[in-house]
Parts: C-alpha cells; sequence; structure tokens
C-alpha cells in the first residue's frame, strides 16, 4: 500500500482511528447479516413463541460455520492478496 | 509554489493523503466483505447439519476465493484495455467522427 508509508506519526493515528471506526461498523454488519441469514435458513415454525430445540441447534451450527468459513476466507484472501501485490498488483499495480 | 513547465505539483494536503490511503483500505475492505459474501453463499448449503466445515465445503471456499479474484484481475484488466482503446479511438477518431 504505497499510499500509506507517505503518512507522518499524527496522520498515521487519524488513519488509525478511522480504521477502528470502520472496524467496529464492518463487525455490526456482519452480525446483523449473520442473525438475518441464520434466522432466514434455521426458523421457519411459528406454532410457538420460543424456538424449538432443532431451530436452537441449526441456529448455533449456523453461527459456528458462518465464523469458520469467514476464518477460512480471510486467510486466503491474505494469501491471493500478497501474491497478487508480488505480481504488481491489480489495475495496472502501483 | 511555481508551476514552471508543470515541474512539480503541489504537496498533496495532510487531509488528502489520509483520504487517499483511507480509499485504498476502504476498497480492499469492501472486496473482502463481498467476497464473504458470495463465497458463503454458493459454497455453505444452508442446511447446517453440523458446526464445523467439511472438506467439501473448506475446498469450495478456497476456490472460491482464488477464482474471485482471478474475475478482479480479469476484470480490471479488460476495463483498462476499454478505456485505453476509447482514448486512442477519442484521438484519432474525433476527426472522423465530426463529419462522420
Amino acid at each position: 500500500m504505497s499510499g500509506m508509508d507517505m503518512l507522518n506519526a499524527a496522520e498515521q493515528r487519524e488513519l488509525q482511528g478511522r480504521m477502528e471506526r470502520k472496524q467496529m461498523k464492518d463487525f455490526m454488519n456482519m452480525y446483523s447479516n449473520l442473525v438475518q441469514r441464520c434466522f432466514n435458513d434455521c426458523v421457519n415454525d411459528f406454532t410457538s413463541k420460543s424456538l424449538l430445540t432443532k431451530e436452537e441447534g441449526c441456529v448455533m451450527r449456523c453461527v459456528d460455520k458462518f465464523l469458520k468459513s469467514s476464518e477460512r476466507l480471510g486467510e486466503r484472501f491474505q494469501e491471493q492478496n500478497a501474491q497478487m501485490a508480488q505480481q504488481g498488483g491489480m489495475m495496472g499495480g502501483r | 509554489m511555481s508551476f514552471l513547465f508543470g515541474g512539480g505539483r503541489p504537496q498533496p494536503s495532510s487531509a488528502e493523503k489520509i483520504a487517499a490511503a483511507e480509499a485504498e483500505i476502504e476498497m480492499v475492505s469492501n472486496m473482502f466483505n463481498q467476497l464473504v459474501d458470495t463465497c458463503t453463499k454458493k459454497c455453505i448449503p444452508n442446511q447446517y447439519r453440523e458446526a464445523d466445515l467439511n472438506k467439501g465445503e473448506s475446498v469450495c471456499l478456497d476456490r472460491c476465493v482464488a477464482k474471485f479474484f482471478e474475475v478482479n484481475v480479469k476484470v480490471s484488466e479488460k476495463m483498462q484495455g476499454e478505456a485505453q482503446q476509447r482514448q486512442g479511438g477519442a484521438m484519432g477518431g474525433g476527426g472522423g467522427s465530426m463529419f462522420g
């Protein structure tokens, strides 16, 4: 990331702050997507007010599975990114 | 600040530098979020029979990431090519189109 090397300490701190806020926002988005996905896929029985055991189990497995896939995707993403940076990047590289 | 012979652009301001770095990070982060979204939709069926990823799902995710990047590269190459073509065409064919 060539853009980042030219920032002085104060600018880097500012950038850091913005990145932290962005990470928080991203986390909240991921959380609400996850709730929506697992609810949509697991909860379809409205004959009672509380979750059925099987629905609860499904939701727990859904969350687990999703978090594990996110983790795996993150690892692969970093690998691909590193490879790409070596090869000169996208959009003509920098 | 002298602009004689185009020899030196004004230094980008602090705000501009931060904004540029932020934009770059955001681009990567958006790409990752899109990747997670589409690869989980394509690779993780919605039955959730077990909490762990099975072998098939894992392999699917790995391949999905690789293909996603490849598509990204190909699309960006093609768009760069088109942009260059259009630029070249506009400069060379600009006269023609006026009388055509």
